[in-house]
């Protein structure tokens, strides 16, 4: 069958394919889906990708993405505790993994399923698109739920101060707050308030489903028509996000002291959005500093016993982010001393750039980090929901061919660009001793 | 579905490495998992940690390469090698593209024959591995497991953990000749086993494996049965202060006298799967989704392989000052789970989701390696993977419930919490 024909579905328009992975539009409500079959293992991963995350959200209601992905699994029209289907149950008691996740850009909810299941996990998700109970007598015992998740995080001083670099990063942008939100909004935030979120929001026109694994297409795309097909797109237009971070004219410091045994530094620099083509010279830049024991800091910090561990992040995500240099300190390192081994590393690379070697060894490093995001339905599916986020799925498949063409002198160049001390943003905890 | 029986070619080759080989359809990528006997069970008695060291040290030099040609050899590639040990065994891990693999099967036989052990790397990891430790200090977790398990177990059982600041003065004692000794008495093929998933031949992988480790000389060893057993369960609360944390970690439970191997294991596993093996067990269904005290708490069996008699536990967080409430919502739902029982319909479910999971699990080349690597380990043969599911369906009612009775006592229970309380 020729690779024309073979994309013809009832009730789709065939849009692209990229690395074998195609795009089509439900013309009935423009859901738009991925497709992979790949029968590796009897296993087939479902995913929904609403664009819709914790930078949709302004103070008052921060954190309630997140809390209303927790509500989506206290039941739905056809799956609830009442009929004995909730949603847990009925995906667990056939051995799916199931979960969801939110984050900045984009709220995901998946299954990996045995792939005689699939049909299940689709109808599903179908159902709680629009279909959600949203009870307020779900929300009160969900918010303590959600409060205990954030306890945890405060738990952590990592945590605490990695929210700190970001709220003082950014100031009026959304990513100022942190996926999980501010205590107070949570434990405050009002069920309608949800329900508006949800019915903003939640619409098959705001959302992309993948479908990876061991199933025919054919019958797969089938079932997506069949349950999502009773969705409408939106009554309204998808509200979006305006608000500019405003340029940053100087450098910014923050300290977080709480009883503790060790320090960690942070130094943040802001990133250009996910999609720009800086994105991959940054990337090889992350790989140069801090992957591995070759790595620049990695001599630099680790092997003269300054600190335990050093590791950096640059998440691509739909807006500016951050780049940022985290070193856990031993007992006894001063914060300022790593700060300045960070920062003079920098200069070094400005004035002198990297070499050759360095930025052969940081593709290969890509390169199998690309080749083992292939490796299982749910490392497919969940590398394209991050792609998805940032607006274009196919950042993902042609993500290592944009990496081959990074060369020193881009390495140079984002330096030069984005890594000055007046965009920067520093974050020590300071580990006080125990009150007696 | 294709058995593993059909699919995994087993080779053992004249020096004792057995090798466990699973060609699939992913494309490119291979991985490859494995493990030596010799962990903290085969430590001299008064330093538990040595094989750890040993272990963390082995990507630091060989006599052949320094540590940063050993990371160039493999970061050139995009490959990676890493080392580390538990209880019993020296375990050794990589990932790579399907033509780098003969770069790390070398290395990795050069890295566990022929490492260097420098002064100058011993006393920088020893500088990390202390200040990993202190950071646990502050880990409530860590710290209520550690006691937990100081109260089932007496020293010198494989469940027993040393104390935080006992651990540093372990790990900062270690000498450079210790490493050249427990590296000598433990090291060698004998008791390799190797397993690769993934783009391979396994014709190829075990011509590379037997190249790059002939001439090792084989050591007999084996894991020694435990000589202390568990202390008789006992009611107790412990509570350990932490300042400065906004959610509390608890751990309750008991040992349970008996290991993996006896014929009750998989009627009490199920029992305690039923009461919070997952999210829709009784526990996440009660005490987090129906009252909100948690955002997490669940039930499993632990310590129970290699002879070891283990125990079970449940472990949940809260907020400091509902930590009580969460408590008391617990213990009714262990009364209720040993007093009533548990049903044929959840005891059903329960049996499917373990059939089903089984499934998911070879999702990807690091869960297939993980769970054949587990079974080789245990000196079972590759047919029992295809057979567990079935074992899993023959449990009955009567079985999970008389395991329960027998081996629960919710009067017995130990409970820890640490945290700001």
């Amino acid at each position: 069958m020729s690779q024309k024909n073979n994309n013809k579905f009832s009730g789709y328009d065939f849009v692209k394919e990229s690395a074998g992975i195609e795009e089509y539009t439900l013309v009935k409500n423009s859901l738009r889906v991925l497709v992979l079959e790949d029968h590796s293992a009897p296993v087939a991963t479902f995913m929904v990708t609403y664009h819709v995350g914790s930078r949709n959200e302004a103070i008052g209601y921060t954190g309630s993405t997140h809390l209303l992905e927790h509500l989506m699994f206290k039941g739905s029209r056809n799956f609830n505790k009442d009929k004995n289907t909730a949603i847990w149950t009925e995906l667990q008691n056939i051995g799916a993994q199931i979960n969801a996740t939110t984050w900045n850009d984009r709220t995901n909810y998946f299954e990996v399923v045995p792939s005689e299941h699939l049909d299940k996990a689709i109808a599903i998700e179908a159902d709680r698109m629009r279909h959600a109970f949203l009870k307020d007598e779900d929300r009160q015992p969900e918010m303590t739920v959600v409060r205990n998740e954030f306890e945890r995080g405060e738990n952590s001083p990592f945590d605490v101060l990695d929210k700190n670099i970001w709220a003082t990063a950014y100031q009026a942008h959304p990513y100022h707050h942190s996926t999980i939100g501010w205590r107070s909004d949570i434990e405050n935030v009002s069920t309608e308030r949800l329900k508006s979120f949800y019915d903003t929001y939640y619409w098959p026109n705001n959302a992309t489903v993948t479908v990876i694994g061991d199933f025919n297409k054919k019958k797969a795309l089938a079932s997506i028509n069949k349950y999502f097909s009773e969705h409408p797109p939106s009554h309204e237009p998808i509200p979006p996000v305006y608000t500019d971070e405003p340029d940053q004219e100087g450098p910014r410091r923050i300290i977080v002291k709480r009883t503790g045994q060790t320090g960690i530094v942070g130094i943040a620099h802001k990133t250009p959005k996910g999609l720009d083509d800086d994105t991959y010279s940054i990337q090889v830049l992350g790989k140069i500093l801090a992957e591995g024991k070759t790595s620049r800091l990695n001599k630099l910090i680790i092997d003269k016993g300054l600190a335990t561990s050093i590791f950096m992040y640059d998440f691509p995500f739909l807006d500016s982010g951050l780049f940022i240099s985290y070193a856990f300190l031993t007992p006894g390192t001063d914060h300022k001393k790593i700060e300045d081994i960070i920062i003079k590393e920098y200069k070094n690379i400005l004035e002198n750039g990297v070499s050759d070697a360095e930025i052969k060894r940081a593709q290969a490093q890509i390169s199998a980090t690309v080749a083992f995001s292939r490796d299982g339905t749910y490392a497919v599916a969940s590398a394209l929901n991050e792609a998805i986020a940032i607006g274009d799925w196919t950042f993902y498949t042609n993500f290592m061919e944009n990496i081959n063409k990074v060369t020193g002198a881009s390495v140079k160049e984002v330096i030069k660009k984005y890594f000055s001390e007046d965009q920067s943003t520093t974050g020590w905890f300071i580990a006080k001793e125990p009150r007696v | 579905m294709s058995s593993f029986s059909n699919q995994v070619i087993t080779n053992d080759d004249e020096g004792g490495i057995k090798t466990y080989v699973m060609p699939t359809k992913v494309k490119d990528v291979v991985t490859i998992s494995g493990s030596m006997i010799g962990g903290s069970i085969h430590c001299d008695k008064t330093n538990s940690k040595t094989a750890a060291l040993v272990s963390s040290m082995l990507d630091k030099g060989t006599e052949k390469k320094d540590k940063y040609e050993i990371s160039e050899t493999l970061e050139s590639v995009g490959a990676e090698l890493s080392f580390s040990s538990t209880r019993y065994h020296t375990n050794f891990t990589g990932f790579c593209l399907k033509q780098d693999i003969s770069i790390v099967v070398s290395l990795l036989a050069e890295q566990l024959m022929i490492p260097s052990f420098s002064s100058d790397e011993l006393v920088t990891l020893q500088s990390r591995l202390c200040g990993n430790l202190e950071r646990d200090k502050e880990n409530t977790k860590k710290l209520a497991m550690i006691h937990f398990l100081r109260t089932l177990f007496p020293e010198g059982h494989p469940n027993y953990r040393e104390t935080i600041n006992d651990s540093i003065d372990l790990v900062s004692k270690i000498t450079k000749e210790d490493l050249f000794n427990f590296h000598k008495k433990q090291y060698g093929p004998g008791s390799i086993k190797i397993a690769a998933v993934g783009d391979l031949s396994p014709e190829e992988f075990n011509k590379q494996i037997q190249s790059s480790m002939s001439g090792w000389k084989n050591k007999e060893t084996t894991i020694p049965k435990a000589g202390e057993k568990a202390r008789q369960p006992r009611e107790g609360n412990e509570t350990i202060n932490v300042q400065d944390k906004t959610s509390a970690d608890l751990y309750i439970g008991q040992a349970i006298g008996i290991d993996r191997e006896h014929k009750d294991y998989y009627a009490l596993m199920l029992g305690i799967y039923i009461l919070g093996g997952n999210f829709s067990a009784r526990l996440m269904q009660t005490v987090r989704d129906k009252q909100g005290l948690t955002y997490g708490i669940g039930s499993s069996i632990a310590g129970v392989s290699f002879g070891a008699d283990g125990y079970w536990s449940i472990w949940g967080t809260f907020a400091p000052d509902i930590i009580n409430k969460g408590i008391k919502a617990t213990k009714e739902q262990i009364n209720l789970w040993f007093n009533k029982g548990v049903t044929e319909a959840e005891l059903s479910a329960k049996k499917t989701t373990i059939g089903g999971s089984y499934k998911v699990s070879m999702d990807s080349t690091a869960g297939l390696v993980a769970k054949i690597l587990s079974n080789a380990e245990h000196g079972r043969e590759i047919s029992y993977l295809d057979e567990y599911p079935k074992i899993i369906e023959s449990v009955s009612l009567s079985e999970v419930n008389g395991a329960i009775k027998k081996y629960v006592n919710p009067n017995k229970l130990y409970m820890v919490s640490a945290g700001t309380l």
